[in-house]
């Protein structure tokens, strides 16, 4: 029945990068847009209605009945954090069911389900297959904190699926991205990367880009299940630094794992999360011909194309500059001029209420 | 985006770029000791006179000696191969690898010495490579012996330059040694991959020539007295693999890889200590250090028999545990009467 284009979308953590970008991208192509989010938005974004809730309240739930939301994007999942503590945790795995729970029930009017998830949900092991499908990421209960939260936010996504057959649910693992911010970025930014000696993974990548329109396009889209996102083509290692211009300084012992983190932490200063030191020995490569398939797409730029693209410094700003406080308040005073015009035409309470 | 400017390359921040550009002074270039032109010369034709000298030479110990002593062919593969590596060296970045890792373009750089192993030093004798398909998918099935698996480079070697057609046959290794430091590192690289039913499918979907040891670890690590009696051929996984694909498989006997390292026992407490399959003792390993890791230098000889054409079975045949047993069977019983043909025709181990 609401397998039309979605009325009321609502983006969490929307205030993180990729949700700033897919909240961008989606403002133009649905009527009503909210985000949520603990921390403000770094961009004024006067299409959307923010709102100040955290996923680890069950306020979700009355957000979502009081907005008539019809579509939730989650995106407030913590994959690229070397902070690997309680919040974390929390977020990712008492955050998704708080906002599964609110889409639930007979009184939700939510029909369609994004859930953001990662490549990191299959880790890396030598004993893995090279490729790996979607089916595969039961292969293990998960050798870091990042990966076991994956592995259960996913599995409470599955199930809420299965019990709200009206809702249709899509879980996208999105591939290891590469940008300023995030921390695979960050390291391989460096002039002297350390590496672990013998090793030289297979990394495939994903521009941000790409990312958010995947984002998009499930938001907007039918397709239920689970699907691979992540580009083109593989980038070894040790390409990927020449292409930087850094030189590797295989230096790492490979079976300290640990060790090897607080190595790479206090000589180039990056927290590298612990299912990342994974990547840089074992690598790890998606396929993605389910996403292909159902969605008649496929991300723009190869893992080649990515890192060439973020060497060359061109890689699609996101997000502009944090703007300045001015530019917030103008954001809030745009809002609530627009709402003020509408409210001329009736139904539209809810989105004062829900400031 | 495989020709892409270098110069454009830039790993400062644009802002730190412009300052570093205006604090840039010109400097005049370095006195730098200018050879005369003769010298210059000499030193970028130097190689060219030296191949020639020793042409020159090796024609002459001929008409002298009578034989060939120093044979040219042998020493231009030398000079290739040291060329060879000065082009990979400058390649730089640009170059794809496929999903599995594999450079074919460096595998190839390779080559040189595993012929001078496959013709001068094991002199492998091949037969039946007319059983290998040009094109197209198959799975080879070969018998698994010696410490270290040199047989594998041996077969891909035989296939690469015996073959009217030279192709790479895709290994498939225990994940074991994939996870090793260096060694998964150059079997990655050279187009091996882990011994995996769903990176086999996938290989063979893409018509690629696959190259599988069913006896795994138990085949290196048997004793020398146990040689060229075949182990278990474990659950048959590799048919079930190879009906599903509609691949057919072609079994292999090497002849020559058991004498290698005489392994005379097995110390398994040292093995699990520093978490290998196997701790071999052989005549010079451990005594000798490194050493002792020199293969001995057998006579070898591959041979490639006709295919068994398991892709006329349907896929769904692929979970019938009777047929795919009777299949494993099937081609473990051409291997074990291969290696007893081929060791008759073997005048000694080391002749």
């Amino acid at each position: 029945m609401t397998s039309l284009s979605p009325q009321r979308v609502l983006i969490t953590g929307v205030s993180n990068p990729l949700g700033a970008e897919v909240a961008r991208r989606l403002a133009p192509q649905v009527p009503f847009l909210f985000g949520c989010d603990v921390a403000d938005p770094v961009s004024a974004n006067e299409e959307m209605d923010f709102v100040h809730a955290d996923t680890r309240q069950s306020v979700i739930g009355k957000l979502v009945r009081r907005l008539r939301i019809d579509t939730v994007v989650h995106l407030a999942v913590i994959v690229d954090s070397g902070r690997e503590d309680r919040a974390t945790h929390e977020t990712n795995v008492i955050g998704t069911m708080n906002v599964l729970a609110g889409c639930a029930g007979p009184s939700s009017p939510v029909r369609r389900v994004v859930v953001k998830s990662s490549q990191a949900v299959y880790g890396a092991r030598p004993d893995y297959p090279s490729v790996l499908a979607e089916e595969m990421a039961s292969l293990s209960r998960g050798d870091t904190s990042i990966t076991r939260d994956l592995i259960e936010l996913e599995q409470l996504a599955h199930d809420f699926a299965l019990r709200n057959p009206e809702c249709r649910v899509a879980r996208l693992r999105l591939g290891y991205r590469i940008a300023r911010e995030t921390s695979l970025g960050r390291y391989l930014s460096q002039p002297l990367v350390p590496t672990f000696a013998g090793y030289d993974p297979r990394l495939q990548l994903l521009a941000e880009e790409d990312a958010a329109e995947a984002v998009v396009r499930a938001a907007l889209g039918v397709q239920e299940g689970v699907y691979n996102v992540a580009g083109d083509g593989v980038v070894l290692l040790s390409q990927a630094l020449a292409i930087m211009g850094a030189r590797s300084v295989p230096l790492l012992p490979p079976y300290a794992r640990w060790a090897s983190r607080v190595a790479i932490r206090s000589t180039t200063g990056v927290r590298v999360p612990s299912h990342l030191t994974e990547l840089l020995m074992f690598g790890s490569v998606v396929d993605c011909s389910h996403l292909d398939a159902e969605f008649r797409w496929r991300p723009v730029y190869g893992s080649r194309a990515a890192i060439d693209l973020f060497a060359q410094g061109k890689s699609e700003e996101v997000i502009e500059a944090p703007s300045p406080p001015q530019e917030y308040e103008l954001q809030v005073y745009l809002q609530r001029r627009r709402r003020e015009r509408r409210n001329g035409t009736a139904g539209h309470a809810a989105l004062t209420a829900g400031r | 985006m495989s020709s892409r400017d270098t110069a454009a390359v830039y790993t400062e921040a644009p802002r730190e770029r412009r300052r570093n550009a205006q604090n840039a002074k010109v400097v005049p270039a370095a006195p730098r000791l200018r050879l005369p032109k003769a010298v210059r010369r000499l030193r970028r034709n130097a190689p060219m006179y030296a191949i020639q000298g020793l042409n020159e030479l090796s024609t002459r110990l001929r008409e002298v000696t009578g034989r060939e002593v120093i044979d040219m062919n042998r020493v231009m593969e030398l000079v290739q191969f040291a060329y060879q590596q000065q082009q990979l060296a400058k390649r730089g970045p640009n170059f794809t690898v496929d999903e599995f890792g594999f450079d074919a373009e460096w595998t190839e750089s390779f080559l040189p010495v595993f012929k001078a192993l496959y013709r001068d030093y094991w002199r492998v004798e091949t037969t039946g490579m007319e059983n290998v398909p040009a094109s197209g998918r198959a799975l080879l099935v070969a018998n698994h012996a010696g410490v270290l698996p040199w047989d594998a480079t041996m077969i891909k070697t035989a296939i690469f330059v015996q073959h009217r057609h030279p192709r790479h046959a895709r290994a498939l290794v225990a994940s074991l040694f994939m996870g090793m430091p260096f060694l998964g590192w150059f079997l990655r690289r050279t187009g091996q991959t882990v011994g995996h039913p769903d990176d086999t499918r996938r290989l063979l979907e893409q018509d690629q020539l696959v190259l599988v040891f069913p006896e795994g670890v138990r085949g290196t690590g048997k004793a020398y007295a146990d040689r060229y009696k075949l182990r278990r051929f474990g659950r048959g996984g590799f048919v079930s693999t190879a009906i599903r694909a509609g691949a057919p498989i072609i079994p292999v006997s090497v002849v020559g890889a058991e004498e290698i390292y005489p392994m005379i026992a097995d110390v398994p407490a040292v093995a699990k200590l520093m978490g290998l399959p196997y701790f071999p003792v052989t005549p010079f390993w451990p005594w000798l250090g490194p050493l002792g890791m020199i293969p001995l230098p057998s006579k070898w000889r591959i041979q490639f028999h006709a295919p068994v054409h398991v892709e006329t079975h349907p896929p769904e045949a692929a979970d019938d545990q009777n047929l795919v047993m009777s299949l494993s069977d099937q081609v473990r019983d051409t291997i074990q009467q291969g290696l007893y043909d081929n060791l008759k025709l073997r005048r000694g181990v080391f002749v």
